[in-house]
């Protein structure tokens, strides 16, 4: 009952973040580029924007399919967003909340790869096999240094007791041990891929091949995947800050779980981190080829993790 | 709550561009316009590849015969509401082009036009500023 309430009153907090993360982000951006930017609040014009605008669905798409996988995306993804945030919120956890949200976080893209397939457009096509690529090139050391977290620390998969260990140790787990340092390391090295900013923008190439999976969702779906995509990458950000970079942990000793102070703590730490791994790359930085960013992911996050894991097993 | 529509409409513009035989001055134009010396994104303009994602056409150039099922296709693909604004003198009145047999234009023979914006090429002053006239006007 408790944990129904505290998803149902963390969903639209979920949705508010995120998109403001969004409208800070494109603001950043343009400020980097010495530009005066849209407003912050731009998310939010635009999805109302979106949801008011009529549908156009191709005679070519598999109607049910096409319609549906946004939703899904969007749902899963708002999910994933806040099961992290009623963790820190109401200190609600369970078994194995390490791997739901990950999980979750894969399938918003995966639902949004088979509405876009579904639409039966070529670019589309396009943006799948390349999204399904960049997927095999950071899940994998995504997933790995997330495993060698939940073993390395105190072994648990549930959020929380990693939360709590770092809270008792008085340290953010990146800062603890050199093989925390390393998964940290290759996790925030995932994140650009994960979010497809510009460096690994690769599957959605908007000069390229138009947003590739997005190219025929026009209105309210595109709506629902702008929420999916906004919504998944302040998940991604907040599950760094939370597991790597549990910053309160330094202030008190035993940190007090579900203050206001440590959850604006967290915000800001993810905001740092959406900044660094986001905005930063997706400025200075331009998109490269698959076959380079699977080069890259397989050569140096995945070195990192696979370390990881070697050093966590030798007790580092 | 149809006010806040209106203002979500107004302020999140997204463009798609086409080139219906222009010679590629007006849309050096525009991809000026969106430059950071002008940023037509402060006014929530984005460029979009994808006639679906758009709500503004911008169209160049006098239509010619090879392009005139096309930007008919183009503009019924863009769903409602739309809003149409044709970019330099070829596009609002055909002016050098008009009577060819080659040409079937200007613009507004073929599909609604909301705004005209003439010059040979326009500034991209003339630009933000027709695009942001035509928004204000059809959705408000």
């Amino acid at each position: 009952m408790n944990a129904a309430i505290a998803l149902i009153i963390s969903f639209p907090a979920v949705l508010l973040i995120s998109l403001l993360f969004e409208g800070i982000d494109r603001k950043l951006h343009a400020r980097m580029q010495k530009r005066i930017g849209p407003p912050v609040i731009q998310p939010f014009y635009d999805l109302i924007k979106l949801f008011n605008k009529g549908r156009v669905i191709p005679l070519t798409a598999s109607v049910r399919v096409f319609e549906i996988m946004p939703m899904i995306a969007a749902a899963v993804s708002l999910l994933g967003a806040s099961i992290l945030l009623s963790g820190i919120l109401f200190g609600l956890s369970m078994i194995g909340d390490l791997i739901v949200v990950m999980y979750l976080l894969a399938m918003s893209s995966i639902a949004l790869m088979v509405g876009g397939s579904a639409s039966g457009n070529p670019y589309s096509a396009i943006g799948f096999s390349r999204k399904m690529s960049m997927m095999i090139a950071y899940e994998v050391p995504m997933f790995i240094a997330v495993i060698s977290v939940a073993f390395g620390s105190t072994p648990s998969l549930a959020i929380d007791r990693i939360i709590k260990f770092q809270a008792n140790l008085g340290l953010p787990l990146a800062a603890s041990r050199p093989s925390m340092s390393l998964a940290a390391a290759a996790f925030l090295l995932c994140m650009p891929a994960a979010s497809s900013a510009i460096p690994f923008d690769i599957p959605e190439a908007k000069t390229e091949i138009i947003y590739g999976l997005l190219v025929e969702y026009c209105g309210p779906y595109l709506a629902l995947a702008k929420i999916a995509k906004a919504a998944s990458n302040f998940a991604l950000t907040l599950l760094a800050s939370i597991v790597f970079l549990y910053i309160p942990s330094l202030l008190w000793e035993n940190a007090p779980l579900n203050s206001g102070i440590s959850l604006s703590l967290c915000l800001t730490t993810a905001l740092l981190i959406m900044f660094t791994t986001m905005t930063v790359p997706r400025t200075i930085l331009a998109r490269l080829k698959i076959g380079q960013a699977l080069k890259f992911y397989w050569m140096v996050p995945l070195t990192l993790s696979l370390s990881s894991i070697i050093l966590s097993a030798a007790g580092l | 709550m149809f006010r806040i529509v209106s203002r979500g409409r107004i302020k999140s513009p997204w463009i798609f561009h086409l080139n219906t035989g222009s010679c590629n001055g007006c849309d050096i134009e525009i991809v000026a316009a969106f430059t950071p010396r002008y940023d037509l994104e402060r006014f929530g303009c984005l460029l979009v590849g994808s006639p679906r994602h758009a709500d503004v056409l911008l169209v160049t150039g006098p239509v010619t015969r090879q392009m005139l099922p096309r930007l008919i296709r183009v503009y019924e693909q863009i769903p409602e509401p739309k809003v149409v604004v044709a970019v330099g003198t070829c596009a609002s009145s055909g002016s050098p082009f008009l009577g060819s047999e080659m040409v079937e234009g200007p613009v507004d023979r073929i599909i609604p036009v909301d705004t005209y914006i003439v010059g040979c090429p326009p500034r991209p002053e003339a630009i933000a500023s027709g695009i942001i006239t035509a928004v204000m006007s059809k959705f408000r």
